[in-house]
């Protein structure tokens, strides 16, 4: 026993300063500038803070002052409507791209770059472009015209009731070849005689894609859902830019209300409460996903 | 230039005028770079000379660093002559360091409380210095107001500058004014003149109307505040400044009958205002009135900056049309300048540079490099002089009262809950009443910060 303790304490030793100093600088920079600000964070939640002097614990007030805060239940709905229908439309529409453009022909890459495209660009240009094509007078409304549908027409960005599809809309171009991307490198992992067995047992399409195909992506599937659910949490950017959680609150996210709580209000410590929910609401799902994906594999 | 007489010397500091952030942050988005120099705050010149020099304290050397938000190209080359206006003195080296305007109105409690701040930033005159000093955070700045440089400064402009101590922590260096904006060649081409009353101007929407022009801009898009001006100004004529400030400090209540009647106003001319209003960008708005689309607009002198070459001098501003002549006349009328950090390791040089701004040289200097028109705040000082800023400063002056700006003598915290009211309003005038209860709770919550 006495050998393997100092085997192992030579081990300790043995660790080259360059190795060590690769690990913890790292770590250091990353406590000091993650760690303790999200942990500073959480103790502001239960503070008012204005951001100057020193905060005032205030128990629970701010959590409690959330429930009846109309513009933070708004921003509670569309943050989960736009989990739904962003997330739900990120996947399908990835997947539905990544199968239509896995097959090997002429012209196919054309196609993939021009869909991924979007993701290289920074969202906020985007919102720059989106901004073009709702405008009044913009592509949108004079296309409707164009084909004789102009009642359709409405300032898409400033109507209660579109605001939040449209700018749905703008995201998912991003995201949709993102995901699209993901789900190709799954699909190309899939062992062409999985299917060649497949077809040849007479299995059609959609029972290849049912029994083969999805039962394969299910590794792809974890990244794609935790991908989706930390992108949609965290959007903030588009909504920002085209804007800014209006008109009259009707788009407004859990992120942008967070912003405007500290950076417009000031309360930072009430903003930090927003930003615990945020952190709870993310990371809920991930651990009813986590767990269920454990499960399956412990099976 | 004196404006003292049109303040109301009785109001509080509190609510006399609170310049806020929010035209900044705003600014920075929307009103674009030529405006957000003039909304920021900028200084003056140069030439502040020998004289300065020589009475300044003693011992200057070293170097401070001046923080902008006049990050515009035009205002950014005042700032920087007014700099370098300064270091050639050689008592000391300012270094200017321009910050958008968004980063850094978001960014300033940062900069005041962190351990090595920049000593001297541009900001807003009112409660938004006010509230820094408060916390402790401003160099008091009594002895640069007691200097010669100062004599003559207006005690409504003192005012904004007084924190709750009776310190001066502020130095304005210029003020404007706001107005209706017209084109001239096109109201003569529509054969209207420029309204004096409220029915004069309902007429002019009318005619306009009727000749396929939208009477009234505006865009909310990106900038929802510009709304205020309408509250501001309908305020100001239905009910007048007094009620204007205690509706805004809290003391008199959004859904009181007062206020509701300014929306009765407003009703009048909704249907003559700009029906894509919400959906245009601050820019696409200011580009449908230079191209006579829309007929007239309610904004600050930087409104005018913009104008491209062609529309040049073709730009001209009117009072907001007077709806109860028993109403005394009040004016929007915000004021920009400079504070200094407490924090600052080189007081003697920051205020001798602080002297070296209230100069009218200092003040014509930037104004003039940066084509900036408004009013410079000494009363020495000689604005780069328009047409427009005479009449101007003569609409202030006769004013019977000033008030500054929705957020500045709100606070920024009121803003966001304006515009959710004003722009639901605009869509749904039926539900006015419980638009205005909505927005009297978000007021008192917003307020508790």
């Amino acid at each position: 026993m006495s050998v393997s303790v100092r085997h192992r304490q030579r081990k300790v030793d043995s660790l080259p300063p360059t190795v060590a100093a690769f690990i913890l600088v790292p770590f250091l920079l990353e406590a000091l500038v993650v760690f303790a600000p999200a942990v500073q964070g959480v103790f502001l939640a239960f503070t008012e803070w204005s951001g100057v002097g020193s905060p005032k614990p205030v128990g629970l007030q701010n959590f409690r002052e959330l429930t009846d805060d109309p513009i933070f239940i708004i921003g509670f709905k569309n943050t989960v409507r736009w989990l739904v229908v962003f997330g739900g439309m990120s996947g399908l529409l990835g997947l539905s791209l990544a199968l239509l453009l896995k097959v090997q022909r002429r012209g196919v890459a054309v196609y993939r770059s021009l869909i991924f495209l979007p993701v290289i660009f920074s969202l906020v240009v985007t919102a720059l472009v989106w901004r073009v094509l709702y405008a009044p007078e913009g592509l949108f409304n004079n296309a409707l015209e164009a084909v004789g549908l102009g009642s359709w027409g409405r300032i898409w960005l400033a109507e209660p009731k579109t605001v939040l599809y449209a700018l749905v809309v703008a995201s998912l171009w991003r995201s949709a070849g993102y995901i699209m991307v993901l789900y190709l490198a799954g699909l190309k992992s899939i062992d062409p005689a999985l299917t060649e067995a497949a077809r040849v047992d007479g299995a059609n399409r959609l029972q290849t894609f049912q029994h083969i195909t999805m039962p394969q992506l299910r590794g792809v599937n974890s990244v794609v859902l935790s991908v989706i659910v930390i992108d949609a949490l965290r959007s903030f950017d588009i909504v920002f830019a085209l804007t800014k959680g209006g008109p009259y609150n009707s788009s407004q996210l859990l992120s942008t209300y967070m912003f405007q709580t500290a950076f417009s209000t000031g309360r930072l410590g009430y903003a930090s409460a927003i930003a615990m929910i945020i952190f709870l609401l993310a990371i809920s799902f991930i651990v009813i996903y986590l767990v269920r994906a454990l499960r399956e594999e412990a099976r | 230039m004196n404006i003292e007489p049109t303040m109301n010397p009785e109001a509080e500091p509190e609510t006399q005028s609170l310049i806020g952030r929010r035209s900044f942050v705003v600014g920075a988005t929307a009103v674009g770079a030529t405006a957000l120099g003039l909304l920021a705050g900028s200084p003056a010149a140069v030439a502040a000379t020998k004289k300065t020099t020589k009475k300044a304290p003693a011992k200057t050397s070293g170097t401070i660093t001046l923080q902008s938000n006049n990050a515009d190209d035009k205002s950014k080359s005042g700032m920087e002559a007014l700099v370098a206006g300064f270091n050639a003195k050689k008592i000391g080296t300012v270094k200017l360091n321009t910050v958008a305007g968004e980063l850094f109105r978001t960014q300033l409690t940062q900069y005041l409380t962190s351990s090595k701040p920049p000593e001297v930033l541009t900001w807003l005159a009112g409660k938004a210095s006010q509230n820094y000093a408060d916390q402790g955070l401003l160099l008091d700045l009594s002895d640069v107001w007691a200097s010669p440089e100062m004599a003559g400064y207006s005690s409504a402009l003192k005012g904004l500058s007084t924190a709750s101590t009776g310190k001066q922590i502020f130095l304005p260096y210029y003020y404007y004014w706001c107005g209706v904006y017209y084109r001239p060649s096109k109201f003569a081409e529509w054969g209207v003149k420029p309204p004096k009353t409220w029915d004069e101007y309902k007429a002019l929407c009318k005619t306009v109307q009727d000749k396929g022009v939208t009477p009234i801009g505006l865009g909310l898009s990106d900038t929802p505040w510009v709304a205020s001006f309408w509250f501001d100004y309908l305020n100001l004529r239905v009910n007048g400044a007094k009620f204007h400030r205690d509706v805004l400090s809290g003391k008199k209540s959004f859904d009181s009958p007062e206020v509701k009647a300014v929306f009765a106003k407003w009703s009048e001319v909704l249907p003559y205002m700009d029906k894509q209003a919400k959906g245009l960008g601050f820019a696409e708005a200011q580009t449908k009135f230079y191209k006579g689309e829309t007929a007239t607009y309610v904004a600050g002198n930087w409104w005018a900056l913009g104008a491209p070459k062609d529309v040049g001098d073709d730009i001209d501003f009117f009072q907001f049309p007077i709806i109860d002549p028993k109403v005394r006349v009040a004016e929007e009328a915000p004021a920009d300048g400079f504070f200094a950090s407490a924090k600052g390791k080189n007081t003697a040089l920051t205020k001798a540079f602080m002297r070296y701004l209230a100069t009218p040289e200092a003040q014509e200097l930037y104004l003039t490099t940066s084509g900036n028109s408004s009013i410079p705040a000494s009363p020495k000082a000689k604005a780069a002089v328009t047409v427009q800023n005479t009449k101007g400063k003569a609409m202030l002056e006769a004013a019977d009262d000033l008030t500054q700006f929705f957020n500045r003598d709100g606070g920024d915290e009121l803003q966001p809950t304006a515009d959710a009211a004003l722009l639901k309003f605009m869509d749904k005038p039926a539900d006015i009443n419980s638009i205005l209860t909505e927005w009297q709770a978000a007021a008192v919550s917003a307020r508790r910060v």
